[in-house]
């Protein structure tokens, strides 16, 4: 899983992230580089810093502090040696590489009539490793399924940050695309589009998702959801629009634009529970409608488990909580 | 018969001396060539990156494939270098396949200094930038050019005579 991740590596970092306990490198969330400070690591609910030894350590102080050369020899090798590619990279503050990770990036940001250019002098990565959970949409995949248009419900997923909301979708996404999964999806698999926004859905490498999204999935790589949406519906003829993180006015546009096309929509908001989204006005009015008739609440249980709410149009609960 | 053969050795000392003279007048005229060369190559990377968006190792491929040797041979090693994921930077392979194929070129030190220069800053910056250092190293190896050419222009001739005359003062010494 984390192959990719040494292909970005300078050798010393790629030493030490290998060198970390087996425990350790399989739960790791984050590596964070900053330029003479500290090595950080996230783990868990965690975070260590990491001696020149390979040591985890909880204080700061002996811990290994990256200079500028390896800084700039990650930065060459995360962007495959050609940073001049990646300025809309640049812009967004992110660049997603092989296997679907994806690279945070900070530095001196470069504004051009008041716009964000590009960032220059590069000083602070996020390596946020990706993980892919095939399966873990199998459990809550049943209720959404709808038999009257051998399809699925119109669907939010609602979740707090961190809570496996987009990986969530992206299996549901995988699922619905493949088909015939014995009870859990007992028809054949549905075109399905996937606008990502953020590349965090598919994490497209030239337009090919890293991931596995299933045979009957495109993506509409790092374009705007709105407007995605309806390039989608017009091109496309999706059976289920899936997209990650709603809220704006014009989200709400488009995606009654798609329900009225009678397209199936998949989305995550962010958000505690039901309550919590209702106080966003585009959620409560797409709530009011009715229009989404299964909404899921993921919710945290403990560090590892989280729990799983599934309520229909009209806010019955129709899957009591249960630890996944 | 001894005339013969001391005729025949004077004879091969001459074509020696004229040959040395040759490869060295070969030498002040490949140097300004293969300089105008790599500026045109420098130029085709400039449209490369900036209109192209190509990435480093696939331009350095293309630019290996459109120019002759030596310098196709050097472009192709610094492609193969960058592709190998081995976790090579740009300066390094960069670097590394310059001093390798420098021997192979007519090209000297001070056009050396300025590829190190250029290999040091290529593919980490944005586009602006990379063009402000191709156009600043594309402007330095011109004037090496001129420098080089001027050489060609004082010495070419002279090594040309310098190696036939060599090798008749010799042959006069020994008889």
């Amino acid at each position: 899983m984390l192959d990719g991740i040494f292909r970005i590596l300078p050798h010393i970092l790629a030493k030490l992230i290998a060198g970390l306990p087996m425990d350790i490198s399989r739960a790791l969330e984050e590596i964070r580089i900053r330029e003479n400070r500290p090595l950080e690591i996230i783990y868990g609910d965690q975070y260590r810093f990491v001696s020149v030894e390979g040591e985890l350590l909880e204080r700061p102080e002996r811990a290994y502090c990256p200079n500028k050369d390896v800084c700039i020899k990650l930065i060459d090798l995360l962007s495959n040696h050609s940073l001049y590619t990646m300025e809309e990279e640049l812009r967004r503050g992110f660049i997603t590489v092989r296997g679907g990770h994806r690279v945070g990036i900070a530095g001196k940001v470069v504004l051009e009539k008041g716009a964000i250019r590009h960032i220059r002098d590069i000083t602070c990565f996020n390596i946020r490793i990706a993980r892919e959970l095939p399966g873990i949409g199998i459990p809550v995949l049943p209720y959404l399924l709808d038999p009257s248009a051998y399809s699925v419900h119109q669907t939010l997923i609602v979740s707090p940050p961190q809570q496996g909301k987009t990986t969530l979708l992206r299996d549901l996404a995988r699922l619905i695309s493949y088909g015939r999964l014995k009870m859990v999806f007992p028809w054949q698999g549905l075109k399905v589009a996937i606008v990502d926004e953020r590349s965090e859905l598919a994490a497209c490498m030239d337009g090919v998702p890293s991931f596995d999204m299933g045979p009957r999935t495109d993506v509409l790589d790092a374009c705007p959801k709105a407007e995605g949406m309806m390039m989608m519906i017009r091109s496309m003829s999706p059976d289920v629009i899936v997209v990650d993180e709603i809220g704006r006015e014009q989200d709400a546009n488009s995606i009654h634009e798609a329900m009225y096309a009678g397209i199936r929509v998949i989305a995550t908001a962010h958000g505690r529970d039901v309550e919590d989204i209702l106080r966003k006005p585009v959620l409560r009015e797409l709530i009011a409608q009715q229009l989404f008739t299964r909404i899921v609440v993921l919710g945290k249980r403990s560090r590892m488990s989280s729990s799983i709410d599934v309520f229909d149009g009209a806010g019955r609960r129709l899957l009591l909580p249960e630890t996944v | 018969m001894m005339s013969m053969l001391k005729l025949l050795g004077a004879a091969l000392i001459v074509l020696a001396g004229a040959m040395i003279g040759h490869i060295k007048a070969r030498r002040l005229a490949d140097r300004p060539a293969q300089i105008r060369r790599f500026i045109r190559v420098l130029q085709q990377l400039e449209t490369e990156i900036a209109y192209g968006f190509t990435p480093l190792p696939e331009a350095m491929h293309k630019l290996a494939q459109q120019t002759a040797e030596p310098l196709a041979s050097l472009f192709a090693g610094i492609a193969a270098k960058l592709s190998s994921g081995s976790g090579m930077t740009v300066k390094e392979s960069w670097e590394q396949s310059v001093t390798e194929r420098w021997p192979y070129t007519a090209m000297q030190e001070g056009e050396q200094d300025i590829l190190f220069q250029l290999g040091s800053s290529l593919g980490t910056t944005d586009r602006e930038d990379q063009l402000k250092h191709l156009r600043l190293a594309s402007s330095q190896l011109g004037s090496m050019e001129s420098e080089a050419a001027e050489e060609q222009r004082r010495f070419e001739k002279m090594w040309r005579s310098l190696g036939v005359l060599g090798g008749a003062l010799i042959v006069v010494m020994m008889y």
